[in-house]
């Protein structure tokens, strides 16, 4: 009946319910696809056919039961590889936890398999998600489905790859601070990050936890929320403190009219230096479909977005350094052999456990921290982030949604920026939103004029108001002609159902 | 070496006291679902949490914010009703995450006192011109408390290859995670002691304090309370404090003391001599009696503390500060004067029922409506008498002390009685009349008895006149022997005495 | 006052991280272009702004019940350690007047 990746998450649900074809006939063409594909684009590191094949039989078994099959019953989802899945290896693509094997269930992981979705495997990223290209995962990059000498973006760049080449129909990614929005943007792909809180982080391997946030990837809006719907099923999750209850049925007003609602634009970002003028024009596009959709375009400001890149530098490492005090290769992770010390095994493992950036976050931190210098950025930066919360919530106060790009150009060469500062840059778009702890998603807009490549819009939207950025990013999908796309050199390439 | 008096003559000893107090009556740890470990084999109560594995959160117990919240209303701290967990950085295996998770600036309590009564012998460290002392020599030390502030306690570790378990020498280390993450409170005193003596009576009171709350078993040999001093000393009448060194291993209320006379003593003969004293960790050594440098702090260690981004504020309600106080029991101090108001004892003996709760619940059971005379004897039953019969119940020793107060058993016929009824559901005076223990309380017999021994012992008579009374004492053994140890001594000696001196 | 060599050594020293010379000349001048990107952060005058620590709004006082849950077994809490004796985690000497290990 043709490839599964032309099938949305819903139609693949409703298939196998309509008894169309079975979840297992669904995940050997997953797998297949992955065969096909994954050679060239490499989003995977590890592949689990027996789970998947497993899952899908028991999906089969409910439903010859006669029973009623949760939400996501027999979609094919992977995980980027710092989730843990009790029984998987959790290597977040790092040396460190190569043979890491994981003993427990992250509770984003475990709500997805409660919604019924069939696990293919672990996805590559950034070592630690401390990237922005996939490049420094320390087994091997990833390419960018729509050009295989670029980079997919990072440091979710296997999840967005592995739904962008049509292997697998969801993925989950984490955001630090873009880490989801800019390679869903880079590779064509519907990539979400929820509400700070909304999305338990229970389980996952934390990079900065004020600032980490799990979400989906998908070819279409609604298979994001649908996503949403399993992540957030339970509400307020007993292992994270700093979780809350973000329950409720993401699909209910996704297809609302935005007529009459605000949608706002600075003007400064579209002028701002290094912004490709083939994004500024994709992103003027998005403004005028949203406003053919009826919203008002309305010029906003948000006054200290500029230091936001400062404060995120300040934060993040000094969280980062304290999360990964822990690898030190006495309960687990990569061990120096033959130290006849303590300290001489904790620094030799972590020197050659860790990538190069991984050492550089930490050391950032590590300094940023000490007392004395403490004072001085660390929390000047909270407190600049108090005052970047506070331009957000002036701006959501006149208009519903922000619109801004993903990032300043569509995907780059491997290899093609390497000097870290020049990297951290880019993430001036995505980096406020994790500061303020908003949502964010990143919605494929159209080809680049010059590059061909995909190009997506970014839109931000205030606490909480989850659902409805969802109907925003579902009216501007409407109004492209990107949604569900393959990228061309993947598509149909094994997976026939 | 002066002795401590001498050299507190001269110089002012000033003492800060840091204590650590294990939560062990609660189910679980700090910041997961592990049973606390008591005499487990090793790694046996651990979880992602504990373990520090990638991806592991914690989620604080309330129960030990309930404990430490008492703990401070117990001393008379201020809750602070805002306040964070931070992370403390330093690396060593001890600790899964390589930080431990602490609070900041700002602890759930600060701010208390504690006030020492300080009598006897140990208040004779203190010259008499340093503070006001009553007749008798005692007086009051008000303690300031700075904070007390919730944490979690670390892995043990068992070095092997080196001497006596040390860990100087050995060649490798094993490490056990039971005890990583158990609920621990820290309370850091003003440095406000100024002797060992108020040191031992600071940390045996809060030990009673804590006791009462039931939020530890502080038990000072097994750990789960233990004790930190910081000392230094400056020359009477200075202002500014000397260089401070820092005591380990104070593991008893007497290491506690000893430990601090003999850095005092040490450091003043130091000072004496033109030395000086260096900001060092040392550790006492028992059984040598003396302190000896574990290691010189050259710098503070930058722990590089910030607020913990996985732990959400805390802004404690009204409401719960008052159910917190509602479960605060009647305090030590308090118990001792309503003992002392309602059953007229005497206030060392109400002070030392008070001071263990379950010493003072037995009495308080025991006791019930007694009158006073009844009540004296029970106290003293409970404090003296029971502890030596491990087993001995309410009523046992209600019996016990009803015999007493009667005369119709001594306090060495007492102890025999409960040895052998202890454990057993035989009523101590069945036992008493199977056994023909009674003292015979009838006066006319016993009456006659004395008449007997007197009309026999004519130059025992003859000194007693000439004034060696204490001759009594073999009168009335002579009483006990011709009725077979029936008669009760005391009433025999009030009759001779009676009879001698008519 | 840029970082030097020796304060980079030492933050490593401290962070268990262990640089070979030519890390180290690469660290220092990493840390120091990192520092530079911070900048933004002094022009600012902050004394009456409260930080943000916690993205979470209102939310406080979150916690648990005192209720046991059920932990991992001994094999599976050892299963990845490099080293182990018996059921505990071994780590060498921690001093290094250790004997030989």
């Amino acid at each position: 009946m043709g490839c599964f990746d032309a099938l949305s998450a819903r139609q693949i649900a409703a298939g196998i319910v309509a008894g169309d074809f079975s979840a297992t006939e669904v995940a050997r063409a997953s797998l297949d696809a992955i065969a096909a594909r994954d050679g060239q684009v490499q989003a995977f590191l590890q592949l689990s056919e027996d789970r998947a094949l497993a899952a899908a039989a028991k999906t089969d078994a409910a439903r010859a039961a006669g029973e009623v099959l949760p939400p996501l019953a027999g979609v094919p989802v992977a995980f980027k590889d710092n989730m843990n899945l009790m029984g998987t290896r959790t290597t977040c693509a790092s040396r460190m936890l190569e043979t890491y094997e994981s003993a427990y269930t992250a509770t984003c992981v475990q709500r997805m398999l409660d919604a019924g979705v069939t696990p293919m495997g672990k996805l590559n990223m950034d070592e630690f998600a401390f990237g922005s290209t996939t490049d420094s995962s320390a087994f091997h990059p990833t390419n960018n489905p729509w050009d295989t000498t670029r980079v997919p973006g990072g440091s979710s760049g296997g999840s967005a790859a592995a739904v962008a080449s049509g292997e697998i129909t969801i993925a989950l990614g984490s955001d630090t601070g873009g880490s989801i929005r800019q390679p869903a943007s880079l590779c064509g792909v519907v990539g979400m990050k929820p509400t700070y809180g909304m999305v338990s982080r229970f389980g996952v391997v934390a990079f900065g936890s004020s600032l980490d946030q799990v979400g989906p990837f998908g070819r279409h809006v609604e298979d994001v929320a649908l996503a949403l719907n399993a992540l957030t099923a339970g509400g307020h999750d007993r292992f994270d403190s700093t979780s809350q209850d973000g329950e409720q049925d993401f699909l209910a007003h996704l297809n609302d009219s935005i007529e009459g609602r605000s949608v706002g634009v600075i003007p400064a970002l579209f002028e701002a230096k290094g912004l490709a003028p083939e994004v500024r024009t994709a992103l003027q596009r998005a403004a005028d479909k949203l406003a053919d959709a009826g919203a008002n375009i309305i010029e906003v400001d948000l006054p200290n977005m500029a230091s936001a890149i400062a404060a995120y530098y300040v934060i993040a490492p000094c969280e980062a350094f304290s999360n990964l005090a822990r690898y030190d290769g006495v309960r687990y992770g990569y061990q120096e052999p033959g130290c006849s010390t303590l300290a001489e095994q904790s620094s030799l493992s972590r020197a050659h456990g860790f990538g190069a950036e991984a050492k550089r976050r930490q050391m950032l931190g590590a300094y940023l921290l000490s007392s004395g210098i403490y004072e001085k950025y660390y929390l000047a930066a909270q407190k600049v982030r108090t005052l970047i919360t506070a331009d957000y919530r002036r701006a959501f106060k006149q208009v519903d949604a922000i619109l801004m790009p993903a990032s300043p150009t569509p995907a780059w060469k491997h290899g093609a920026i390497s000097d870290p500062a020049e990297l951290y840059l880019a993430d001036i778009y995505t980096i406020s939103n994790n500061i303020a702890g908003n949502c964010g998603i990143s919605v494929p807009v159209c080809l680049g004029a010059e590059s061909g490549l995909p190009i997506g819009a970014q839109l931000q939207g205030p606490v909480f108001a989850d659902a409805q950025l969802l109907t925003f990013a579902r009216a501007l999908e409407r109004s492209c002609s990107m949604e569900g796309v393959v990228a061309p050199g993947f598509s149909g390439r094994g997976g026939e159902l | 070496m002066k002795t401590l008096q001498q050299v507190l003559e001269d110089w002012e000893a000033i003492i800060g006291l840091e204590v650590h107090t294990e939560l062990t009556t609660l189910e679980t740890k700090m910041f997961c679902g592990c049973r606390l470990s008591h005499d487990d084999e090793p790694n046996e109560n651990v979880c992602p949490i504990c373990l520090g594995l990638p991806g592991a959160l914690p989620v604080p117990n309330e129960k030990a914010i309930e404990s430490i919240v008492m703990a401070g209303l117990a001393t008379n701290c201020q809750v602070m009703r805002r306040s964070m967990f931070y992370r403390k950085h330093y690396f060593y295996p001890d600790m899964a995450k390589n930080y431990q998770t602490t609070q900041g600036p700002i602890a759930f309590v600060m701010h208390g006192h504690l006030d020492l009564e300080v009598n006897g012998e140990g208040a004779q460290e203190r010259p008499d011109a340093t503070v006001k002392k009553a007749s008798d020599g005692s007086y009051v030390a008000p303690i300031r408390i700075l904070r007390i502030h919730m944490e979690e306690d670390a892995a043990k570790m068992n070095h092997l290859g080196g001497v006596e378990g040390r860990i100087g020498g050995a060649s490798e280390s094993l490490i056990d995670y039971n005890r990583c993450g158990t609920p621990l409170i820290e309370l850091v005193t003003e440095p406000d002691l100024r002797t060992p003596e108020e040191a031992r009576l600071f940390m045996e009171k809060l030990r009673q304090t804590f006791l009462t709350l039931g939020i530890s078993d502080c038990s000072l040999e097994k750990g789960s309370m233990r004790c930190d001093g910081n000392i230094s000393l400056r020359r009477r009448g200075e202002t500014t404090f000397g260089t401070k060194t820092e005591m380990k291993n104070l593991n008893s209320f007497k290491s506690l003391h000893d430990a601090l006379e003999y850095e005092i003593r040490r450091q003043a003969e130091v000072l004496e001599e033109g030395g000086v004293v260096y900001q060092e960790t040392r550790h006492w050594e028992p059984s040598k009696r003396r302190t000896v440098v574990m290691r010189v702090k050259e710098t503070n260690d930058d722990y590089r503390m910030y607020p913990d981004p996985d732990l959400a504020p805390f802004d404690l309600s009204d409401e719960f500060i008052e159910r917190c106080r509602a479960r605060v029991p009647e305090l030590p101090d308090a118990k001792r004067d309503r003992y002392v108001r309602t059953f007229g004892l005497k206030r060392d003996h109400a002070a030392r029922l008070a001071g263990d709760p379950a010493v003072a619940r037995f009495f308080e059971e025991t006791v019930a409506d007694a009158d006073e005379k009844l009540a004296g004897v029970v106290a003293n039953v409970v404090l003296n008498i029971v502890p030596a019969h491990p087993g001995v119940d309410v009523h046992q020793a209600r019996v016990i002390s009803e015999l007493l107060a009667a005369d119709a058993v001594t306090f060495a016929q007492a102890h025999e009685v409960l040895e052998a009824t202890a454990g057993t559901d035989v009523d101590p005076e069945t036992y008493v009349d199977e056994h023909g223990m009674r003292q015979s309380t009838d006066a006319d017999a016993l009456g006659a008895i004395v008449d007997e021994v007197l009309a026999r012992c004519a130059s025992q008579v003859q000194q007693y006149r000439s004034g060696n009374k204490k001759v009594v004492g073999f009168l009335v053994g002579q009483c006990m022997k011709a009725t077979g140890s029936a008669g009760n001594p005391k009433l025999f000696s009030q009759l001779l005495v009676q009879k001698l001196d008519g | 006052m840029p970082l030097t060599r020796e304060d980079v050594a030492g933050i490593a020293e401290y962070a268990r991280i262990g640089l070979t010379d030519d890390e180290l000349t690469e660290m220092t001048s990493y840390l120091n272009d990192a520092v530079d990107l911070l900048d933004p952060l002094l022009a600012y005058d902050l004394e009456d702004v409260e930080p943000t620590f916690h993205p979470i709004g209102d939310l406080v006082n979150v916690v648990r019940d005192d209720v046991v849950v059920a932990g991992l077994s001994l094999e599976e809490a050892l299963a990845n350690a490099g080293s182990k004796r018996g059921r505990a985690f071994r780590v060498p000497a921690i001093l290094s007047d250790g004997g030989a290990a």
